[in-house]
């Protein structure tokens, strides 16, 4: 299927990187991705097939993009999804977790013994202002479980881009733990402490060229600008009526919490929940009860940020690591299925109202456009500002592109294209 | 001996036996003529080689291969904190360092690992790791289980009576134990509760080295080798268990019927679960015809050797997983072996250490064969095979990396390496109150924040960073060590600030500071001098954090 895609990126030929990036202003963009953890099935969110056996019990509904129909499970969606782009013909290749998820938070399969930075690493240090108090690279996931995506969260996000670009997590009672100064240490005494202990393990780090002392420094950096912006991360201090309108869940407040975020100087939140859609087992159920709030914070949340004039500036993304099957197995669950999934994103340099791509009339095969992993973020990164192609030249390895084999991007989801 | 010399005759001798080019034998010949201090010993370069001595070919031989520059030898100072961090868990006292920097034997670190590893630290330390490793990190009620009901006092003696590991291994498989000693033994299948799947998901990494968890639902996509038929095999060999408390204590009591399941792969094709497993063969088992029941009956179990304990299946398929497939199983060595080369290089020959399969093959295949030859030779000693690579001269290199060298798997300088939760909590109570304690309160504490053992790369998190920062129990802790002989009071009676820097140098960091570290800190206490006792107590928590603390190196 992969093959098939790169190939299919070869008709955009017309499409011209560094023009897009010049008039694309790289300055002030930003990135919320709802990271779908688990897997959502498209066919109870952008790709419905009603009437078929592979389409389960929900129906679809119109929207207000003539002849495009979404699940009836995303009735909010349907009224703004002039705003949004679709795709509907996604198509990867890992079907397990922990492989799907590496190769679609970084862009593509590993290629050891280096680490490839995680899309919100690469968009922190691209855009964002690391003398800035406020952490560039957030990640709100209150949940500390979570299947193949726990043992994810324990590994090197930031890759080789370095230990200073990797994310602050947040989440779980909404805030972060030991954030608070003891009430034992003095003001000044912190600050001495902290003078005195930068200055020895600086020390230590440059007269051993210490690697994991570079990581421990830049930690101890983040840490001083965290402390400096706890409140931020205080939801209490957010409108009861915003707390409401996003609804109760942890997901949902999170979102709400990543809008704050970036109107106050962040410039890439993950907005994740352990794995709650990896539905192997009574797949309707639960995603009777996911799509819904998912429909709901994806529509505040691009609301919101229209409201405020910042949806210009700042690219949405909902996407999880593959799709689900068309057919159901014995415990009435949808199982992994990346041959054929869709995603969607509105905001900064993304042209909303295309749905791109299609299945067949049993959504089992991409039978246009199909688009691969290295599309989907050559596409991202463009809408960003960020060049897709540049190159990382380590030592002793062959050269690395942000997005490898000079990948197009998607010229039909990019404004200005 | 002239240690160098004798690297350079078998560098030599590797060529030659490499590249079959008697070019080099008339080289090798010259020096060997020609040699400057010649020993009757080395004019032998062909006599038996130790296993240390033969740990340092097999990483050389490949450092010839890619024209690897490797670090130099470290010095005894790095040696000795090195050392102690990783055989005995914790940071030596200043007198310890002192002890060994003055001990003018030639073969003092020999001395020293020896004399480590028979302290009681050790066990400790190691029991933490094995602790760990089997058992996963867990919350402070577990914790607090695995002691009640023996475990740990079980791990500890086998590590201080050294048991051989393939023993060890089948005794907590089984979970029969045949001594009241043994007796804790079955808490690693009991405390996860009759969850077969679980179990199965633990006893793969923990004793063969392999994750198995994807092959759950179909076939491992990515290492061929591992099926989904291993996966609801090595189910199968547990699945007749039940956890059951009785007068003898706690038990895995074993069904002799039941356990047939099948299995489908994402096709819908299904397969009964065999009693199989990776690399091993199928036990052969009656299998009950078209779902008939079986018929539970005394006929089928014999009486338990002890009085008090469970009946025993005729056919108990732990006792066939025990000798059928992990007795002679080839990984189970070669698993421990690896995981003990990590624990002390900092990253395993199979690097991940559990993930041994054909996707991550070995950076010197033929050292791992020969450490795990030596380990079975040797009836599974561990603490030998620990000694072997802690006397090795790829052990005891610097950890500054060399400019020209990039990739961990070459083991050209001593990888650095966060300390373990355990190592830390003691290390600090040692360089704080000069003595340390193995259920400190800290030492709770830290475990639940600092939750990494052996990981793949290291990590440093900012929860981690915000715990050291600013965690009451940890400056509770720390404000709590102001009590007679403890340092503050100490760093107080002091005569001058360069001696209090002295100090907490040595204390702290098992150093003496250098001209730059004294003149910054004495200038901070001669700013507080009115303050002097909260401003020590910020020296102590600067130093406590510093990277050089933080890490081994």
């Amino acid at each position: 299927m992969a093959a098939g895609a790169a190939s299919a990126a070869s008709f955009n030929g017309l499409f011209s990187v560094p023009a897009i990036a010049e008039e694309t202003k790289k300055q002030g963009k930003k990135c919320i991705l709802l990271w779908l953890c688990g897997a959502p099935s498209q066919f109870e969110t952008w790709d419905p097939k009603p009437g078929t056996y592979t389409g389960g019990p929900f129906g679809a509904i119109n929207t207000n993009l003539p002849g495009v129909q979404v699940s009836q499970l995303m009735p909010q969606c349907a009224t703004i999804m002039d705003k949004l782009a679709v795709i509907r013909s996604m198509s990867t290749s890992p079907s397990e977790h922990f492989q799907g998820i590496d190769v679609l938070t970084r862009g593509d399969k590993p290629r050891p013994p280096f680490t490839r930075p995680i899309l919100g690493s690469v968009v922190a240090q691209q855009l964002g202002q690391l003398d800035s108090p406020v952490p560039q690279f957030i990640l709100l996931d209150p949940c500390p479980e979570g299947n193949e995506f726990k043992g994810f969260k324990a590994g090197n996000w930031a890759g080789w881009l370095g230990a200073e670009y990797g994310p602050v997590r947040a989440g779980g009672d909404y805030a972060i733990p030991n954030i608070e100064r003891a009430e034992s240490i003095s003001e000044l005494d912190h600050q001495d402490r902290e003078a005195l202990r930068s200055f020895l393990s600086k020390k230590f780090e440059n007269d051993r060229k210490s690697e994991a002392a570079a990581k421990h420094n830049a930690a101890f950096n983040r840490v001083n600008g965290l402390m400096s912006c706890a409140p931020l991360f205080d939801l209490n201090t957010l409108p009861i009526a915003d707390r409401e309108r996003y609804g109760g869940g942890a997901f949902s407040q999170h979102a709400l919490q990543a809008r704050h975020l970036i109107e106050n100087g962040s410039t890439f939140v993950m907005v994740a929940n352990g794995m709650p859609w990896d539905n192997h087992v009574y797949q309707h159920e639960m995603h009777q009860m996911l799509v819904p709030e998912l429909d709901n914070v994806l529509f505040q949340l691009i609301s919101d940020l229209e409201q405020r004039g910042m949806l210009d500036d700042t690219l949405v993304i909902a996407m999880g690591e593959f799709g689900r099957s068309p057919w159901l197995n014995e415990a009435r669950g949808r199982d992994h299925y990346p041959t054929a999934w869709s995603m969607a994103m509105a905001g900064a340099g993304i042209q909303g109202g295309v749905v791109h791509g299609a299945t067949d009339e049993l959504g089992v095969k991409v039978t246009e456009d199909a688009v691969d992993n290295r599309q989907l973020f050559a596409t991202i990164f463009s809408a960003l500002g960020i060049d897709p192609h540049e190159e990382y030249d380590l030592p002793g390895l062959p050269t690395f592109s942000r997005v490898e084999e000079g990948t197009q991007p998607i010229k039909e989801l990019l404004k200005n294209a | 001996m002239n240690r160098s010399r004798l690297i350079v005759y078998r560098l030599f001798i590797s060529l030659i036996y490499q590249t079959n080019q008697k070019k080099y034998l008339s080289l090798l010949l010259f020096l060997l003529i020609n040699p400057s201090s010649t020993t009757a010993q080395e004019n032998h370069p062909e006599q038996a080689l130790n296993s240390s001595e033969q740990i340092n070919q097999f990483i050389q031989s490949q450092w010839n291969a890619l024209d690897c520059q490797p670090a130099k030898r470290c010095s005894d100072l790095e040696f000795v904190r090195r050392v102690y961090l990783d055989l005995v868990g914790r940071i030596p006292s200043p007198v310890e360092v002192k002890d060994f920097l003055t001990d003018e034997r030639f073969n003092k670190r020999e001395m020293l690992v020896d004399q480590l590893l028979a302290s009681e630290d050790y066990v400790q330390h190691f029991t933490d790791i094995f602790d760990t490793l089997l058992m996963g990190r867990t919350e402070e009620d577990t914790y607090a289980e695995r002691q009640q009901n023996g475990w740990r006092a079980y791990l500890e003696s086998t590590v201080r009576e050294n048991r051989p590991w393939n023993e060890v291994a089948k005794e907590i498989l089984l979970a029969r134990p045949e001594s009241k000693e043994a007796q804790g033994s079955v808490w690693f299948l009991y405390e996860r509760e009759n969850k077969y799947q679980e179990i199965a998901e633990a006893v793969a990494p923990a004793f063969f080295g392999i994750r198995i968890e994807c092959a759950q639902c179909h076939d491992h996509m990515i290492v061929n080798e591992i099926e989904q038929r291993h996966y609801w095999g090595l189910v199968a060999f547990f699945n007749r268990g039940k956890n059951q408390k009785s007068k003898t204590g706690l038990n895995i009591v074993e069904s002799a019927v039941g356990g047939f399941s099948v299995f489908a792969d994402l096709s819908g094709d299904s397969q009964p679960n065999l009693l199989t497993f990776v690399d091993a063969k199928t036990v052969v088992e009656e299998r009950p015809k078209n779902d008939q029941k079986q018929e539970d009956d005394d006929e089928l179990y014999a009486k338990a050797q002890l009085d008090g304990y469970p009946r025993v299946p005729q056919f108990s398929r732990r006792e066939q997983f025990v000798k059928e497939i992990v007795e002679g199983h080839p990984l189970v060595p070669r698993a421990m072996v690896n995981r003990l080369w990590a624990s002390l290089l900092g990253r395993g020959i199979v690097h991940p250490y559990d993930e041994m399969d054909s996707e991550h093959p070995p950076s010197h295949p033929e050292l791992l064969d020969f450490l795990a030859k030596e380990f079975i030779d040797n009836n599974y000693d561990i603490k030998r095979t620990i000694r072997s690579i802690a006397l090795s001269d790829v052990y005891q290199l610097s950890s500054i990396r060399p400019q020209s060298v990039n990739d961990p798997a070459t083991f050209a300088w001593y990888l650095e390496r966060p300390l373990t939760a355990e190592q830390l909590a003691r290390s600090i109570q040692i360089a704080v109150r000069g003595s340390f304690k193995n259920d400190d309160p800290l030492v709770g504490s830290f475990r639940q924040q600092f939750t990494d053992v052996l990981p793949d790369e290291t990590v440093v998190n900012i929860s981690d960073v915000l715990y050291l920062s600013n965690n009451q129990e940890f400056d509770q802790f720390l404000s709590a060590s102001v009590e007679e002989k403890h340092l503050s009071t100490q760093l107080l009676e002091l005569p001058s600030h360069s001696a209090r820097v002295d100090l907490l140098f040595k204390r702290i960091l098992n150093r003496s500071p250098d001209k730059h570290e004294t003149a910054a800190i004495e200038q901070y206490l001669n700013q507080r001098e009115k303050t002097i006792k909260p401003a020590i107590d910020q020296i102590i928590w600067s130093l406590l954090t510093s990277a050089e603390f933080r890490f081994n190196h």
